[in-house]
């Protein structure tokens, strides 16, 4: 009674506060913040809206940078958050898919359910069990059955649980094969450098683009949203990982520095950048597009503004991409290749028994 | 007069008063400065958890409003208060780093832990084992002051250089090599010296306790008699007793790196980075269950007070705290899935992780079936216990979803894991703290508290806590990262209801400072059992407050003392 | 006091955790961590009829002025046959420098299986302004991994390096934090 009275006029007065905060608190953020930024933000949300049209019209045109950028046009909500979003991205990759069918097809409705079953309990013995219900209490303190029961059930939800959990990571974990693509991706302070052993070994390092009204965070990267093919600001970057499409591609990540972490939310993919180590996974995506995702791991102020941008493309553009590059070949993976790479080698062996000699004693010099 | 105490544990000065029928209280510098008195310092300990959390929290409310809507707006501001001049945009985004790792290092080492086990710890586990006072009242007396200490250290790391701008930004984790050379600069060397008193602080807290415990129990308190809340505070102590040791020499082996040139993390002098991460896990992931594990011991007197029950599976509830304990210390790289560990790791670690599961559900189902059949009465620690229960089934559930190695390839570092753990520690531990706030505070006080006061200030935070934390499960499934202090377009919308809510959570807490001036203007004055017939462990059998020096005849527990 | 020695014990361990997780890591091959064997232990091994393709990586900490690759990106070896592979090393600065080189191989649970006779990670390597070097690291793949039902299916390993300055070099004038851009 005294709680169902005090719970009125709790939730009475809560209300009134919650929406007199509400109240207060909407436009007092929107004034407080510093006007330019928050014009900033207006600015950019008119841009998402209005720049692929705009800018596509006049973009050979002098608002263009030097040259025109040939790159892919993201999709709007694909690869990338989507405002007020309640999931999980939608996923692009070949174990992405199932990832997201395990979140949301077994843990969520489990982790659901008990929790309503635990609000339910607690709402039953609240309406049953109160001083006026029941005013005198029992004095059962044991229950052997129901106690085994609450501990067999649970270890029979996780075995369900465990069961696609595990295989999930089996899958994880199966090795590329050996003609699989590789791809390095360095983690450095502040940007990513991606670096193509198998295609001429050429570097490419991914700056964020600037963003407006703000100080120049990477000196010579031009500002978001003037070119048609810009994603959401803050997410892209100068130079995309391009990758090919529908094979598995070995990813190698490594960091210069200290550790950071590379991370796609849509392609189901995070691996920890760690200084003088190299850690690999398998990455095979489904369609080509843009993907988002951003460093995941604490990396130093600039730490938000590190993010990722890959494009995926059909294997014929990808190697037309390569080609483009400077120092980019793509026969590194033939046969014709392979064979080269062997005969090398071979020659290097011979010689570099008389060095090994060398080297060691350069070694006893120092 | 039987007791069972060794006589080398019982205080020296205990026989000065013994004669005595009256108090003899000290003066005011050596009550509070120079106590020995296990009430006084719980007293002291309670004051300063509250003085640091509100730090701590202001910390969290910078955070928050920065991250109200995209773009940087404050943190140029909050940056020159911590004395940086003219910061660069690193020095600007750096301050970032600073709050995210004082408000860590705050809320886990000088908040929950002081106020928990420091606080609650001191007063009442003296007084449910019917014992005269801790073991080592001296040593207790230390650790205070070295928490004290400790803070401060903490509290001038975010004043002096550390690096790109003023204060140690390497997360609460302190990851090598950020924390080594990749931060230049005295301040982390203070906030990692800040760890080490305050781990050396709970290091000796916890012998003090196991000591307590273990041989200070009244003549008839068998092992299994115990009341759960000191049952929760013995695992608790040998937690801290095994895991704080490794942080220290994780920490140690850190300042060493930054200052006297070893490499133990260091992969130049073949050391490991993610060595560190073990080490530090080793100590971290025991660490969660040292700040809720207490909780738990506090929701099961309320719960059983307020359903007039014993406690449902006493043995269970017991032995399920000490499992919780003993796996706490095998699943520790469940917060490492991403740092390249092999598949059968991987596969051990999410295995082991969900068994804990098992024992969290035995802990709550138990306190459903207390209240099953029992005659339930919704004094204030009531609502906020069972707010505890729903709150922390919430937090715990998500973490059945981020122990699948799996999946945690998608939610780790983002807001998820955020939103996981603060439901179990800010919604979880500070609901169980205000529980057994409101349970013991006129024990403490001898005053009442306002009951509208308490259910308000639980309605008003429990609303403001989920507003915060729940939209934030939403971010993190659309995989915005931790430790961010700015976020694209997208992100907005939560993140400003997030927003709104920590002031809703904020102005619960303006009620609750009204409900404690309340009760020392106005307040009735507290009886030695306020709570009636269902409270029945040996604080109840005292005055409120309690006498200076309680039980000089040592209490007799009969066979049918209820636990 | 038992609790003091418990809390004493577990310091111990913390610290003791270094080397022992580096042992650990040696014999178990933990972390992609490779086994070192003498010429004598390489010379008994069987060798199998089936090949492997071996890559080879490298990387310099940022700011450490040396050149460092690969004279081939992959290698086919048959498994329980040495092989040898170059490196080279470029000091690109105007000083003599000392650098020391990590290494591990992925997949990480074939560490176990990669055995190194020779290699130029076994010692600190000394170069002097401008010169370049070639080095050698002698390996081969264990038989035994054709019997692990989990690395059974491996078709490629890597072997990366990551050249860094020798602690103490730090100090002279070698800039390791950021540069804050």
């Amino acid at each position: 009674m005294i709680f169902g009275k005090h719970a009125r006029a709790a939730s009475r007065s809560l209300l009134a506060l919650g929406m007199g905060l509400a109240l207060f608190a909407a436009p007092q953020a929107a004034t407080a913040a510093n006007p330019a930024a928050a014009s900033a933000a207006l600015a950019e949300q008119a841009q998402v809206d209005d720049a692929a049209v705009a800018a596509e019209a006049q973009a050979s045109e002098a608002s263009a940078p030097a040259a025109p950028i040939d790159r892919m046009k993201p999709t709007e909500g694909k690869g990338m958050p989507v405002a007020k979003g309640l999931g999980l991205q939608d996923q692009y990759s070949k174990l992405g898919g199932y990832g997201a069918w395990i979140h949301d097809a077994v843990l969520m409705p489990i982790i659901t359910v008990i929790s309503l079953f635990v609000l339910f309990l607690l709402i039953w013995v609240v309406a049953r069990y109160n001083r006026r219900a029941n005013p005198v209490a029992s004095k059962t303190s044991h229950n052997t059955l129901i106690e085994v029961i609450w501990i067999l059930v649970p270890v029979l939800i996780l075995a369900g649980i465990a069961v696609p959990s595990i295989d999930l990571l089996a899958k994880q974990f199966k090795p590329a094969g050996a003609d699989a693509l590789t791809v390095k991706v360095t983690g450095n302070q502040w940007n990513w450098s991606y670096t193509y052993p198998d295609n001429g070994e050429f570097e490419l390092v991914s700056n964020m683009l600037n963003l407006p009204n703000y100080p120049t965070i990477n000196n010579g990267v031009r500002v978001v949203k003037t070119d048609p093919s810009d994603g959401p600001a803050q997410l892209e970057v100068d130079n995309r990982l391009v990758l090919p499409v529908g094979e598995p591609i070995r990813m190698q990540i490594t960091a210069s520095d200290v550790i950071h972490s590379f991370a796609v939310p849509s392609l189901w993919f995070k691996l920890d950048a760690v200084p003088g180590r190299i850690n690999e996974k398998t990455l095979q995506i489904d369609e080509p597009g843009v993907y988002y995702g951003q460093c995941s791991e604490l990396c130093g102020p600039k730490h938000g503004y590190m993010p990722i941008a890959i494009e995926a493309l059909p294997r014929d553009e990808y190697n037309a991409w390569v080609l483009k590059q400077a120092g980019g070949v793509i026969d590194g993976q033939d046969e014709a290749g392979q064979a080269a790479d062997d005969a090398a080698g071979a020659e290097a062996d011979a010689p570099a028994e008389g060095e090994a000699a060398q080297t060691e004693s350069q070694a006893n010099d120092a | 007069m039987a007791t069972t105490a060794p006589p080398e544990s019982i205080p020296a000065h205990s026989d000065d008063h013994a004669h005595d029928d009256h108090d003899h209280k000290p003066a005011f510098f050596a009550r509070w400065f120079m106590s020995t008195n296990h009430k006084d310092i719980g007293t002291l300990y309670l004051i300063f958890a509250i003085f640091a959390g509100l730090i701590g929290g202001a910390f969290s409310g910078m955070m928050r409003v920065e991250l109200a809507e995209p773009g940087i707006q404050y943190l140029d501001t909050f940056a020159r208060w911590f004395g940086a001049v003219d910061p660069d945009f690193n020095a600007t985004l750096h301050t970032w780093n600073v709050l995210i790792t004082a408000h860590g290092l705050i809320m886990v080492f000088f908040m929950v832990m002081p106020a928990i086990i420091g606080g609650f710890g001191n007063w009442f586990v003296p007084l449910m084992i019917g014992a005269p006072d801790m073991a080592f009242p001296r040593m207790n007396n230390i650790s205070f002051w070295m928490t004290v200490a400790g803070f401060c250290s903490l509290l001038i790391s975010a004043f002096v250089p550390g690096g790109l701008g003023i204060g140690s930004g390497v997360g609460w984790t302190v990851y090598a090599p950020l924390s080594t050379y990749g931060s230049q600069g005295p301040s982390t060397d203070f906030a990692i010296f800040a760890l080490h008193l305050a781990g050396a602080a709970s290091i000796m807290g916890a012998i003090n306790f196991i000591t307590t415990i273990l041989n200070m129990r009244a003549p008839g308190m068998t092992i299994h008699k115990m009341p759960l809340f000191v049952w929760s505070v013995l695992v608790t102590a040998f937690l801290l007793l095994l895991a704080l040791p490794v942080l220290a020499a994780a920490i140690t082996m850190l300042i060493t790196d930054r200052n006297f040139g070893t490499t133990f993390f260091d992969p130049a002098g073949g050391g490991d980075p993610v060595l560190y991460q073990h080490l530090f896990w080793f100590f971290g992931h025991p660490e969660v269950y040292i700040m809720i594990l207490p909780g738990f011991g506090i929701i099961s007197h309320i719960v059983a007070t307020f359903s007039k029950k014993p406690v449902f599976g006493y043995l269970g509830m017991a032995y399920a705290m000490v499992a919780i304990g003993v796996v706490g210390f095998i699943v520790w790289a469940h917060h490492m899935y991403t740092t390249g560990m092999s598949v059968n790791t991987k596969m051990y670690f999410t295995a082991a992780t969900m068994v804990i599961a098992v024992p969290t559900g035995i802990k709550i189902f138990s306190w459903v079936a207390t209240m099953w059949g029992g005659s339930l009465e919704f004094k204030s620690p009531m609502v906020w216990a069972m707010g505890f229960i729903f709150l922390f089934t919430v937090g715990g559930v998500t973490g059945v979803v981020l122990a699948n190695g799996g999946v945690d390839d998608v939610l780790h570092d983002t807001y998820y894991v955020v939103a996981h753990f603060h439901y179990v520690l800010s919604l979880g531990a500070v609901t169980a703290l205000f529980a057994g706030f409101y349970y013991w505070f006129p024990k403490m006080s001898g005053r009442m508290h306002s009951e509208f006061l308490s259910h308000l200030h639980f309605w008003v935070f429990f609303v403001g806590v989920n507003t915060i934390f729940f939209p934030q499960h939403f971010l993190g499934l659309q995989g915005m990262p931790r430790r961010y202090p700015d976020y694209a377009e997208a992100y907005a919308y939560w993140n400003e209801i997030s927003t709104i809510g920590y002031m809703i959570m904020a102005a619960s807490l303006v009620i609750w400072f009204a409900n404690i001036i309340y009760a020392f203007t106005a307040g009735k004055k507290a009886e030695d059992n306020y709570w009636g017939e269902g409270a029945t462990t040996l604080e109840w059998t005292l005055s409120s407050p309690p006498p200076f020096h309680q039980f000089e005849t040592l209490p007799v527990i009969d066979e049918k003392a209820v636990h | 006091m038992i609790a003091l020695i418990a809390a004493a014990a577990m310091l111990g361990l913390g610290y003791a955790s270094v080397p022992l997780y580096r042992l650990f890591c040696q014999v178990t091959g933990f972390g992609g961590t490779t086994q070192r064997v003498t010429e004598a232990e390489a010379q008994t091994v069987a060798v199998a009829s089936k090949t492997i393709s071996v890559r080879f990586d490298a990387n310099v900490e940022r700011g450490f002025p040396w050149e460092f690759r690969p004279t081939q990106t992959t290698d086919t070896v048959t498994i329980g046959a040495r092989d040898m592979t170059v490196y080279v090393a470029k000091n690109t600065s105007d000083t003599p420098i000392t650098g020391t080189a990590t290494f591990n191989v992925e997949p990480a649970y074939v560490g176990k299986y990669f055995n190194k006779v020779q290699c130029f990670c076994f010692t600190e390597q000394t170069l002097r302004a401008g010169q370049e070097m070639r080095m050698p690291v002698l390996y081969y793949v264990d038989p035994a991994i054709l019997e692990d039902p989990e690395a059974r299916d491996v078709e490629q390993i890597t072997l990366s390096y990551t050249f860094h300055p020798i602690a103490g070099e730090t100090a002279n004038g070698l800039d390791r934090t950021a540069s804050g851009s």
